[in-house]
């Protein structure tokens, strides 16, 4: 089966494609060359005037995992004001800030979106993630395994291991959770909290283990590039909203020593200390500090007003937030060895001080970060808001006008407070297919991802150019899954279940011994139970799992 | 103008929505476009007029006819206007209605008046459980107005009710009053065990000794002339509880184990 796409205007920055006119051919799910001029072409579509790029890939949003279930357990009014009836190819679902997982599978795909990776899969919730993002259609996933407030890790690193010890480790848990990458939430903070503190600064040692947040981040960073693993160690920093992070953030950023770190929703670590209220924007420097350091990327996690969940591993940050939740709901826990989580309602408001301050901080990281392919379009779904406001957020990026417009019906006190007003830049098109696309797939490590060249998964949105970016980035004309028209005017036409990518870079089995003395110990389930095996994720065959090419396991380093 | 009349042609297989039919949101449509409104009944959706006989043009004034118990959220989130339901009403009767009256000579299903915060409901007959309580997830059940019940209720009235006054003149299930945040909730006849289980503030006005739970501690008799106040405020109620005027009382003061400050009034 050939199809061709012919005549449409191709954005695919993988291959430096800026606004070309050209034809896409697809073969059995892949884009091929272009075929002898004597094979038949089974179908075509005529895209002129259209716009077309790769499917869009979401690096960071909560779909999947147990603090999702909880917030969706937790929230009926989320999901009772927010129904989406059966139609068509779709089933029924429901849910604003968190829905169900058909309904987010169906409302990524509307949007164009291919693929999205679930940032915080605790190791012992590694099932309960790949069984939810299992049941998400039509989007590829993958998930970041979480390391660093657990316990196994820190007792290594209080007992002054070998780092090949750690990195054997860190490969370990990536096998047996069959993750993409390694995020470290609150590097050590979860764990400290489990000891009483309640705030713990990137020097500040861990009243236990005698260890700081600074050590966890260089240790991971390090391992997770020695491991060869493609997408670096992906960091939800300390000290998550508090006023006068973004010392904590800029130190960070030093603190990996130049191995590569992505910071992400880097808007909630963002913050300074001046004015009247204390609360002000750090994004310059931030965006400075970025723009210095090519070992850093960053996604944004910019807020848009309006009512949301907030679910995080982070139980230290969200224990203190616990008293601005709205509805007045909040559920705490620890979870085993491996960390915590914290779920807490939030509704943004743009008359709010400290909100509409956040909004504008999130942007102007966004306009000030000069290089696209370090910068990423998030709101940490469902943290800053849900993922359907993508379109939204394009628009305030494109159209500066609109941008300025609506920065001032905010909070009059916030609008002094920001420079968001003076920044004339407008992203192109070419740089959001950066950002959502070529960026990301190469951040994540997908190579088959995210670009439009032979041999990548025909994995394809084509848009209507609209002067109007939000109208357009909501509905796409088509998108292509794999080769398969799956969307058609913003609608589903076919139903498909993606497949879950993952990394399985190399290690000594020898540290399986430890490992299963620890669990044998301390936890409720035995080692062996806890690893995810490829049956479960294949699902009797209605999913598959992609295994993305590791660098190869590097030498020490340092 | 004459009140719209919708009489139902005959009991639904299915539950039927009724929230579109208020006199708020059918203000200004004709007869043709009430008749045309679809009404979610189970997965489907059915017109008005294939479940109702519609006459009468005052939208101010709804009458509906031949109620039955499969007729859900009548007068939901209404803010002024009349409902008058002659037979029963389902689940969710006055659901977060606003102002305006509804009046029902028949019984009420379950959550009736939850999350109301304006106008009166008058149920001439019996109310299911949860009477003005919370809906699962909600944190507060009905948060003002007035509800007065001629008949009995069900069991968990006003289980997490924040504010109002709901006047039971018969009986009162089980758990009445539960998790109760504040308001007032009369009760003439009997209720069932445990009243003012987990009751945070509020007041229950009983008229027969409650079995109760031993965090609720009795605090002997009791002349309070701030009785007199309510009295005046229900005075022109059309209820028995425009009557009282006794203000010597037993005073009971809990649930101690969730903050102790509602409390349960005893005359008798």
């Amino acid at each position: 089966m050939l199809t061709k796409l012919s005549g449409g205007t191709v954005y695919d920055p993988a291959h430096g494609i800026d606004g070309k006119v050209m034809d896409i051919y697809i073969r059995d799910g892949r884009i091929v060359e272009r075929p002898q001029d004597t094979e038949r072409i089974d179908q075509e579509y005529k895209l002129n005037g259209k716009i077309v790029m790769a499917g869009a890939i979401d690096m960071h949003t909560h779909i999947g995992g147990g603090k999702v279930n909880i917030a969706r357990s937790m929230l009926p009014e989320d999901h009772r004001h927010d129904p989406a009836a059966h139609s068509g190819a779709c089933r029924a679902g429901c849910g604003h800030a968190v829905p169900s997982t058909l309904t987010a599978g169906y409302r990524y795909a509307e949007m164009g979106y291919t693929a999205g990776f679930e940032p915080a899969v605790l190791p012992m919730n590694a099932r309960q993630a790949h069984l939810e993002m299992g049941d998400t259609p039509m989007i590829d996933k993958g998930g970041y395994a979480m390391l660093g407030s657990d316990d196994l890790f820190l007792r290594m690193l209080a007992a002054k291991k070998d780092q090949n010890a750690i990195n054997d480790y860190v490969a370990w848990t990536i096998a047996a959770s069959q993750a993409i990458g390694i995020k470290v939430v609150n590097a050590g903070g979860i764990n400290a909290f489990k000891f009483n503190q309640r705030f713990l600064d990137l020097d500040e040692k861990n009243s236990r283990y005698d260890i700081t947040p600074r050590e966890v981040l260089k240790t991971l960073s390090r391992a997770v590039y020695e491991l060869g693993v493609p997408h670096p160690l992906h960091v939800h920093g300390n000290n998550l909203g508090v006023p006068g992070n973004v010392e904590t953030t800029l130190n960070s950023m030093a603190g990996v020593e130049g191995y590569p770190m992505h910071l992400t929703h880097i808007q909630f670590h963002s913050y300074g200390v001046e004015g009247d209220r204390k609360f002000s924007s750090g994004a310059s420097r931030i965006a400075e500090a970025i723009n210095k350091n090519k070992n850093i990327s960053a996604d944004v996690g910019q807020i848009l007003f309006g009512q949301t969940v907030t679910v995080s591993g982070d139980q230290m940050s969200q224990f203190r937030n616990a008293e601005l939740g709205s509805p007045r709901k909040m559920v705490c826990m620890d979870i085993e060895c491996d960390a915590g989580c914290g779920v807490v309602p939030f509704k943004y408001k743009d008359q709010n001080f400290v909100n509409a301050l956040q909004w504008a901080i999130g942007l102007e990281i966004f306009l000030l970060v000069d290089d696209p392919w370090r910068i990423f379009l998030t709101t940490d779904h469902p943290n800053g808001a849900p993922f359907t406001s993508y379109p939204h957020l394009i628009k305030l990026l494109m159209d500066k006008s609109f941008r300025k417009d609506v920065f001032a019906t905010l909070n009059a006190d916030a609008q002094t407070m920001s420079t968001l007003a003076s920044i004339d830049r407008e992203y192109t098109l070419y740089e959001i297919a950066i950002m959502t696309r070529a960026g990301a797939a190469k951040l994540v490590g997908l190579h088959d991802r995210g670009h439009l060249g032979a041999g990548a998964a025909a994995d394809i949105t084509v848009y209507t150019d609209n002067a109007d970016r939000e109208k357009m980035f909501a509905k796409p004309d088509y998108v292509f899954k794999d080769g398969q028209l799956v969307v058609k005017d913003g609608s589903i036409v076919k139903v498909v279940w993606g497949a879950t990518h993952t990394v399985r870079p190399e290690f000594d089995r020898g540290i399986e011994k430890e490992i299963k003395t620890y669990f044998d110990k301390y936890h409720t389930i035995k080692m062996e139970h806890m690893k995810v095996s490829n049956d479960e994720l294949e699902d009797g065959g209605r999913s598959k799992i992609i295994v993305q090419e590791c660098k190869g396991r590097r030498e020490k380093t340092a | 103008m004459t009140a719209l009349t919708l009489t139902l042609k005959k009991i639904p297989q299915q539950r039927i929505d009724c929230s579109p039919l208020t006199p708020d949101a059918l203000a200004g449509k004709s007869a043709a476009d009430i008749a045309a409104i679809p009404l979610q009944s189970g997965k489907n959706t059915l017109r008005v007029d294939a479940l109702f006989d519609v006459s009468g043009d005052d939208v101010a004034e709804i009458v509906f006819m031949n109620g039955c118990d499969k007729l859900d959220y009548i007068g939901a989130a209404m803010h002024s206007g009349r409902i008058i339901i002659h037979g029963d009403a389902g689940c969710y009767l006055g659901f977060r209605k606003k102002g305006g009256e509804i009046v029902q000579h028949g019984n009420a299903g379950n959550f009736a008046a939850s999350g109301m915060t304006g106008g009166l409901l008058h149920i001439h007959g019996n109310a299911g459980d949860f009477l003005a309580a919370a809906i699962p997830g909600d944190r507060k059940g009905m948060a003002g107005g007035l509800v007065i019940v001629t008949g009995n209720a069900g069991d968990r009235t006003g289980d997490q009710m924040r504010r109002g006054i709901v006047l039971i003149e018969g009986n009162a299930g089980d758990y009445c009053a539960s998790r109760m945040i504040a308001g007032t909730i009369g009760v003439m006849g009997a209720t069932g065990d445990y009243p003012g289980y987990g009751m945070k503030r509020g007041t229950l006005l009983l008229f027969k000794p409650p079995r109760l739970i031993a965090t609720i501690q009795d605090c002997g008799m009791h002349t309070l002339p701030f009785l007199k106040l309510m009295y005046k405020s229900f005075r022109d109620l059309p209820s028995k509880f425009a009557h009282l005027d006794q203000t010597r009382v037993r005073r009971y003061a809990g649930d101690l184990a969730n903050d102790g400050k509602g409390e349960i009034l005893l005359f008798s």
